[in-house]
């Protein structure tokens, strides 16, 4: 069995190949990974559980946002300075692909409608305070009896169990950040920690939520039984702090803020060009020695202070490695260095790019043709520009198929195919449109 | 209508850290073939492999992955960085030179007994150089899912000669411009952009997982870090698209509550938002300045985020948190209502009694590297449990395993397999790809 050389693959080459497999153009034409599935956001004020049932509905889940009389109260959040139709711009930007229907949970109509939905569906997200549902008779212990199936997705701050769950506040990023361990470990040692702009914590909820949903899934189709996911936003951002815990653990070494410094790996770092601020690195040899070789600083890579990657990873030798790199990028734009960088013949590579402001990030052809980003022309919001789908997927590729609806706007739809005994009254009274 | 007296019992006996290894996993049955480095892909064979998948990975014989001998001196342990095992919990280990052709046919072999394989080279490297990309692996194994990690895509103007950190996708992304405050750049502790990426493909991995279950179709799915991040900045591209102006950089402050901010304590820094009228009103009662409530300034949210009424709000809550501990401002805010948490160290977390109950403090026993303490998995299923079976372990420790186990070849052709340096083990004195100078053959498996 031994193999054969590689030789190439009939038909294009793989870039060509991919490209037209993954065309943005032709995404429409495919089928969804998840349209078999029916999912219930009550996210109601979360960011992380509205996000979770975002990704189910971009990979194409039907989605049904359940909101209480008068919207949900996340729908105000966004910036001071810009809305559109009074919907606040966070809302507006993710609040995507979904049916959305009002339906007020302090009645005993509208929970026997809740629960009539639950009986069938697949998934339930929800961004309540941990034992608000199950206070209603609406929790993952009541709902599964009528429905086993069920897999039901609990976001909170500190989680449903543990000596701190009961009688947790609401969950914010900020608070969240903090308790990731994120924060302390982000900014200037001699300054206080900084946290990263975007709600970044909801995204990370939401990447496991969604995550260990599909994995329940798998396992239901096995066994068919559902289960409870309990996901915060806080663990969610700890898992990414690499080896933070067993650094800790094995030599007592406590991870600190380094600012533009890096204790792992160096150079890995922000340096002044010409023209702005750019991130340049090259911490293994081979790399190392090619950022030195496109500096026109070979003997760099023999300095007794640089010419390991221990040595290099010192942070008093950092701070002067740092220094050395900046001599040299001030006197070049970044697209001078890019086209060095790209011209270098090797061996070793250096990753380097300048650091855009998002409007920057805009101009760039790279995501308009690989279709990070669309311009729609909607019906009842107008012009909006949106983000699309992190991944791609050459046969079932995930979408954005209208953008965030008013509360209430699919009631009539919703309750028709799902609803049955839903009275017109009702519809009216309990769910209050 | 209140919370149910019993529910946090239940809760806790629905969860119980005590009972997981007693319980089901749910990807079990799945195998991953992981031929990924650094972070950016072993990290989304992990996350699959914590969630019960069987994860084969694929190292250099005689030195392994990089990450291995990641880091300064403090990094060094038992004969290898700590920075390894982050995303490499519960796999196989086997060396492979994917260089010869021998290996590449393991590699073709082991792709058609596993449902979903992991890499991370640049675009195009495996097809081209080593003859196991997506198109040839598919021929052997139609059901396969193949993710592909890469910085900037597959395909497209960037996609060519460009290499990709984490830190550059910050960078050019975007997200390093609305971080922090100031002219100069905040990059982000960790490596934000591999380990969302990685969590993103993962969760793309199991969708493509159900397509197949459905279909019986396998297909190619990728993740580029850059687009993880870009599609993470929440409201950020929606501004700049209606306003033509780039979000401003507030620091620990928030565009949509005030107030939101980072306060020194006596022991530290703690983290305060309160976002609605009611957590504000709280606030104002706890430190003790209920007028504040009523001022005209900090009447409404939109009044109190405006730059100078938050500004002051900052200063009102930072003189009160001042002198006091985390501990009492976390647990005062508790009471009255409003969300703050102390910024956790590494210290703080190791001990935490809440993390430690819930298993996100990870203390397992490895028969190799002994007792470890690790970030446990982060979502928490109450029917199958995330989980951490056993340790990283050197360059090719599972070898005739998964020789024998899953491809099932005999004693002879391995021994030729490492006669012709297709197989191989960690390299004598090489550091991080060998077990601790002390092992004993502990956790060999035949």
């Amino acid at each position: 069995m031994r193999g054969e050389r590689p030789r190439p693959v009939d038909g294009p080459a793989w870039e060509e190949w991919i490209r037209q497999a993954e065309d943005p153009a032709r995404v429409a034409d495919k089928p969804e990974a998840l349209d078999d599935l029916l999912v219930l956001d009550l996210s109601h004020g979360h960011y992380g559980a509205l996000l979770t049932a975002t990704y189910l509905a971009e990979l194409g889940a039907e989605v049904i946002k359940v909101e209480p009389p008068g919207g949900d109260p996340a729908r105000q959040w966004g910036p001071a300075d810009a809305s559109v139709n009074g919907e606040g711009l966070a809302f507006l930007a993710e609040a995507r692909n979904r049916y959305h229907v009002t339906l007020d949970l302090g009645t005993a109509e509208g929970r026997r409608v809740l629960k009539g939905l639950a009986a069938r569906a697949d998934v339930l997200v929800e961004g309540y305070a941990p034992g608000h549902l199950d206070g209603l008779g609406l929790g993952y212990r009541q709902l599964k009896k009528i429905n086993p199936r069920l897999i039901f997705v609990a976001c909170s701050a500190w989680g449903q169990f543990g000596p701190k769950a009961k009688g947790q506040p609401a969950e914010y990023d900020l608070t969240d950040q903090a308790l990731s361990g994120l924060l302390h470990i982000t900014g200037d040692p001699a300054a206080p920690p900084v946290k990263v702009g975007s709600w970044i914590s909801a995204y990370a909820q939401a990447a496991w939520g969604a995550g260990a949903t599909l994995a329940a899934l798998y396992w239901r189709g096995r066994s068919g039984r559902g289960q409870m996911i309990d996901v915060t936003g806080a663990e969610a951002l700890m898992r990414y702090l690499e080896y933070t815990l067993l650094l800790q653990h094995a030599s007592g070494h406590t991870r600190e803020r380094t600012g533009l410094y890096e204790i792992a790996v160096f150079p890995y770092t922000f340096v002044r060009a010409r023209d702005g601020w750019v991130f340049i690195a090259g911490y293994t040899d081979p790399n190392f020695g090619a950022l030195c070789r496109i500096m026109d600083r070979p003997e760099l890579t023999r300095d007794p202070r640089f010419n390991t990657a221990l040595q290099r990873t010192q942070l008093e030798n950092e701070v002067q490695l740092r220094d050395e790199i900046q001599k040299w990028s001030v006197n070049h734009t970044a697209d001078e260095i890019l086209a060095r960088v790209l011209a270098d013949p090797g061996p070793g590579i250096v990753v380097f790019g300048p650091m855009n402001l998002p409007t920057r990030t805009l101009e760039e052809a790279h995501w308009w043709e690989r279709g990070c980003f669309k311009r729609v022309s909607d019906p009842v919001y107008g012009k909006l520009l949106l983000q699309m789908p992190a991944w791609r997927m050459t046969r079932t590729p995930p979408r954005l198929k209208w953008p965030c609806r008013p509360a209430g706007y699919h009631q009539d739809h919703v309750f028709q195919k799902y609803g049955g005994g839903v009275k017109k009254s009702l519809t009216r009274g309990v769910t209050g449109r | 209508m209140a919370i149910r007296k019993d529910y946090f019992e239940w809760a806790a006996r629905e969860f119980n850290p005590a009972r997981i290894h007693e319980k089901p996993e749910a990807l079990r049955g799945i195998r991953v073939l992981d031929l990924s480095v650094i972070y950016f892909g072993p990290a989304t064979a992990d996350f699959l492999g914590e969630l019960g998948a069987e994860v084969v990975k694929v190292e250099m014989p005689g030195q392994g992955d990089v990450t291995r001998i990641l880091g300064n001196a403090s990094f060094f342990w038992k004969n290898i960085s700590v920075a390894f095992f982050c995303a490499n919990h519960s796999k196989y280990h086997v060396g492979i030179d994917m260089h010869r052709a021998a290996g590449q046919e393991l590699i073709r072999q082991l792709a058609a007994r596993s449902d979903i394989v992991v890499e991370n080279f640049k675009a195009g490297t495996l097809e081209e150089k080593f003859g196991i990309g997506y198109r040839q692996l598919r021929e052997i194994n139609p059901r396969l899912i193949y993710v592909a990690n890469t910085g900037f895509g597959q395909w497209g103007s960037f996609s060519r000669g460009r290499a990709s950190y984490d830190g550059l996708a910050q960078a050019v992304s975007g997200l390093t411009a609305i971080t922090g405050a100031g002219d100069v750049p905040t990059k982000i502790g960790n490596y934000l952009g591999d380990w969302f990426g990685a969590c993103m493909s993962a969760l793309a991995a199991l969708a493509a997982l159900h397509w197949r279950d459905r279909t019986g179709e396998g297909q190619f799915v990728e993740m580029a870090q850059c687009e993880g991040l870009l599609r993470a900045m929440d409201w950020t591209w929606l501004y700049a698209g209606l306003t033509g102006r780039n979000r401003a950089k507030v620091g620990n402050g928030d565009h949509v509550f005030a107030p939101s901010g980072v306060y020194p304590c006596a022991d530290g820094y703690v983290a305060l938002v309160a976002g609605t009228d009611g957590e504000f009103k709280a606030l104002c009662r706890l430190i003790g300045q209920p007028a504040l409530a009523k001022d005209p300034r900090f009447a409404t949210r939109d009044a109190r985020r405006r730059t100078e009424h938050a500004r002051a709000l900052d200063l009102a809550i930072g003189a009160w948190c001042v002198g006091r501990s985390r501990a009492h401002v976390e647990a005062r805010a508790r009471k009255a209502g409003v969300a703050a948490a102390p910024v956790m160290t590494a210290k703080d977390q190791i001990t935490d009694a809440h993390l430690r109950a819930r298993r996100t403090v990870w203390e397992h026993d490895d028969p190799v590297y002994g007792p470890m303490v690790e970030c446990g998995p982060a979502p928490k299923l109450s029917e199958t449990p995330a989980r951490i079976r056993w340790a990283g372990k050197p360059v090719g420790f599972h070898n005739e395993f998964v020789l024998k186990s899953i491809l099932g070849l005999d004693d002879e052709r391995i021994r030729e397999l490492y006669a012709e340096g297709a197989v191989g083990r960690w390299a004598e004195g090489r550091r991080g790809a060998g077990p601790p100078e002390d092992w004993k053959g502990e956790g060999v498996l035949q």
